[in-house]
């Protein structure tokens, strides 16, 4: 069997699978589609979905929401991100569990609002104040935007944090043909609610400890300031030093949990295609097409942005001396490559014009 | 403004094609605020544009002056800077229901408590045109559409209301199919000094087709249209046979037959107490019903930029122009020397 669908719904649906009870929202294109499902889906299973007035106000109610036992989701584009910000400190440090979507356009500012672009990796990376890790993973396909939108909702209570899924327009709008077997299951593990006992755990520095609910269970207390284990505010100085080494190495310390990538290496092969979103279904079409022409060349889809597979990056370096990296961007993600690719030459396909890049180009920068 | 100068609709008029929907509401009140301000002889020099985004915010290309095309909700912050830093020029912000009212309330309400010099004209259309057909703050309760397919259950906001309780020194209402009313309106808040709000009833052709249809259409606006004049009993309706009567703070609609001429609600827009206004206000639910559009309020206060000017000129008096060569030494600095 096989059906008619866009990413955003694929989207929608990988978060109901995956226990979503909460969205809110505010209207943006290209991310309205996941709006305007969730409004229509979500109450359906007993869900809420909530238009915002902003999108200040959409993602403050999802940090309200799982403080009071959901899972929430939100869902924005660049612009909507920038508003995101404050909100996205405040999950961090409170260690809220929540799915942020970005379906990416062209930017800075309002920038082209139903032109793709993948101008956004960094931003989700770096979106909040206080330089602190991040998840976020990056459907390359349809299929990939069911599967990894459940995976980000697991990721999210593993960790007790923000999980961005980042997409795009182009991704998210498009209608595609899909095989209804390609839907992997994702287990979602259940949330653990802490009751009783401290909110935070700091020692062992990776450990989490779980989400205490409002309304269930023990008193608890969330705030954006430096905190103790309690939950209170404090100048400590071991205690916010110890707070801030925690919120660093629960995600450092288990990247073997979180990346992910779609590797197709050939053995031998001099080159090294690296891609990731849409541009990753260019990348697995061109070393096709090279490979029919008789060039040895290996493919890799990066599934986990940040934080970016690392171990899978450097074991398909092995005996490749060029890397490629196209990207609808001027190259932000290839800085990350190079730093892996430790002196071997790193090239970048970029298109900033708002088409995406052909696969042409790509074959030909690995000729 | 100069005596010399002889402007046509044509001078405010860019290059540029205009985007909208055919049938769209906001071609009449583009004609409309060109009209006026070639009528009324407005140097285009001394004139600002500012929006955000939405269907409304394209305003600012078609309009052959200074504009900003900003970002949502964000237009009436800019255009505070401006007119403060720039008090000589007339500053205009053309927002929407959902930017002004939903993602911009916050900046609406504070540019008009500071009675900032500038004139929002809201161009309510009751939905989101842009992102094509999402409900917005001022959608009635009930409305299905493409965000609230089980209905709106938000109340909505009624922005005239909305404008009085911010403070705004000057408030009214026009319907875009009524260029000599919308006209009118623009002329008086154009002249006046301070935070001017303007709500604009639009027609979405495309998204929310007939929402003022009890204020424009043929059969529907001679009952429902009250129009607000000032200094005259607030009569309505064939024959004027209809009228307002305000008892404790509340307006409500009578025959005038019944209560007699003189029990009518005289309106004054001009008395600083927004009570009068307020009631008013609270007639154009919908609107499904009768309606007042026209000027609500429009009082004298001192602006903001001239607030600040005196504090500026007052300062300088007492204590003479700064010197921040002498501010950064102070008093206790001293030179080392061998």
């Amino acid at each position: 069997m096989r059906e008619y669908i866009d990413g955003s719904t694929a989207i929608v649906r990988g978060a109901l699978d995956a226990g979503c009870t909460f969205f809110a929202g505010y209207p943006i294109t290209p991310a309205s589609g996941i709006l305007m499902a969730m409004m229509r889906e979500l109450p359906k299973v007993g869900g809420v979905a909530i238009q915002g007035e902003d999108e200040i106000a959409s993602i403050g109610m999802c940090i309200g929401a799982t403080l009071a036992g959901s899972r929430a989701m939100t869902a924005t584009s660049g612009p909507g991100i920038s508003l995101y910000s404050e909100n996205i400190g405040l999950a961090v440090m409170g260690e809220v569990p929540l799915v942020i979507v970005d379906v990416q356009r062209l930017g800075p500012s309002t920038g082209g609002a139903t032109t793709v672009s993948q101008g956004d990796v960094q931003f989700v990376r770096w979106g909040t104040g206080g330089g602190f890790p991040i998840i976020a993973l990056a459907p390359s396909t349809v299929t990939e935007s069911y599967w990894l939108t459940a995976k980000a909702f697991d990721l999210a209570e593993r960790f007790r944090c923000p999980v961005f899924v980042v997409t795009d327009k182009e991704l998210a709008t498009t209608l595609t043909t899909v095989d209804l077997e390609s839907y992997p299951t994702i287990q979602v593990r259940d949330r653990e609610v802490g009751s009783g006992g401290p909110p935070y755990r700091y020692a062992p520095a990776d450990e989490v400890a779980p989400l205490h609910e409002f309304g269930r269970g023990a008193t608890v207390r969330f705030t954006g300031s430096t905190h103790d284990t309690g939950g209170y505010i404090t100048k400590h100085l071991p205690t916010v030093d110890a707070l801030n080494r925690h919120l660093s190495e629960k995600i450092e310390d288990h990247r073997d949990e979180i990346e992910l990538a779609d590797a197709d290496l050939e053995d031998g092969a001099p080159t090294l295609v690296i891609g990731y979103g849409v541009t990753g279904g260019a990348v697995r079409a061109a070393v096709a097409e090279a490979r029919r022409r008789g060039i040895r060349v290996s493919g890799l889809v990066v599934q986990s942005l940040w934080p970016i597979p690392e171990t899978v990056i450097r074991r398909a370096m092995e005996g490749v001396d060029r890397v490629v990296v196209p990207e609808l961007n001027l190259g932000l993600y290839r800085r990350e490559v190079e730093r892996i690719a430790a002196g071997r030459s790193v090239v970048g396909v970029n298109r900033v014009d708002g088409e995406l890049i052909d696969v042409d180009q790509i074959v030909e920068a690995v000729t | 403004m100069t005596d010399t100068t002889q402007y046509t609709r044509q001078d405010w008029q860019s290059d540029q094609e205009v985007r909208w929907c055919p049938g769209c509401g906001d071609y009449t009140i583009l004609a409309s605020l060109q009209n006026f301000m070639a009528d009324f002889g407005v140097d285009r020099e001394n004139v600002v544009f500012v929006s955000g985004i939405g269907c409304a915010s394209r305003f600012p290309y078609y309009m052959n002056t200074y504009g900003m095309h900003g970002i949502h909700g964000r237009a009436p912050a800019i255009a505070s800077g401006l007119a403060v830093a720039r008090p000589d020029l007339s500053v205009w912000v053309v927002t929407g229901d959902g930017d002004a009212l939903s993602i911009g309330g916050n900046h609406i309400i504070h540019s008009m408590r500071r009675n900032i010099n500038i004139k929002v004209l809201l161009f309510n259309n009751q939905i989101y045109g842009l992102t094509k057909g999402q409900y917005s703050p001022t959608s009635e309760r009930g409305k299905k559409t493409k965000s609230s397919p089980w209905g709106v259950i938000d109340y909505p906001f009624n922005p005239v209301s909305l404008a009085i309780g911010a403070e705004a020194t000057f408030v009214a209402r026009t319907i875009d199919m009524d260029r000599p009313h919308t006209q009118e309106i623009l002329t008086a808040a154009y002249q006046h000094q301070g935070s001017a709000f303007v709500e604009i009833y639009q027609n979405c052709n495309v998204f929310n087709d007939k929402a003022f249809i009890a204020l424009t259409g043929k059969e529907e606006r001679d009952v429902n249209r009250i129009v607000l004049e000032q200094d005259k009993p607030v009569v309505f309706g064939p024959d004027d046979a209809m009228g307002v009567v305000i008892e404790h703070g509340e307006a409500r609609i009578v025959e005038v037959a019944d209560v007699g001429i003189d029990a009518i609600h005289v309106h004054d827009a001009t008395v600083e107490n927004a009570g009068a206004a307020f009631a008013l206000s609270r007639l154009s639910h919908g609107p499904t019903g009768p309606t007042p559009i026209g000027i609500f309020r429009s009082v004298d206060r001192s602006t903001y930029a001239s607030d600040l000017q005196q504090q500026i000129h007052d300062a300088q008096a007492a204590r003479g122009p700064g010197d921040l060569a002498l501010l950064i030494a102070g008093a206790g600095t001293w030179e080392v020397s061998d």
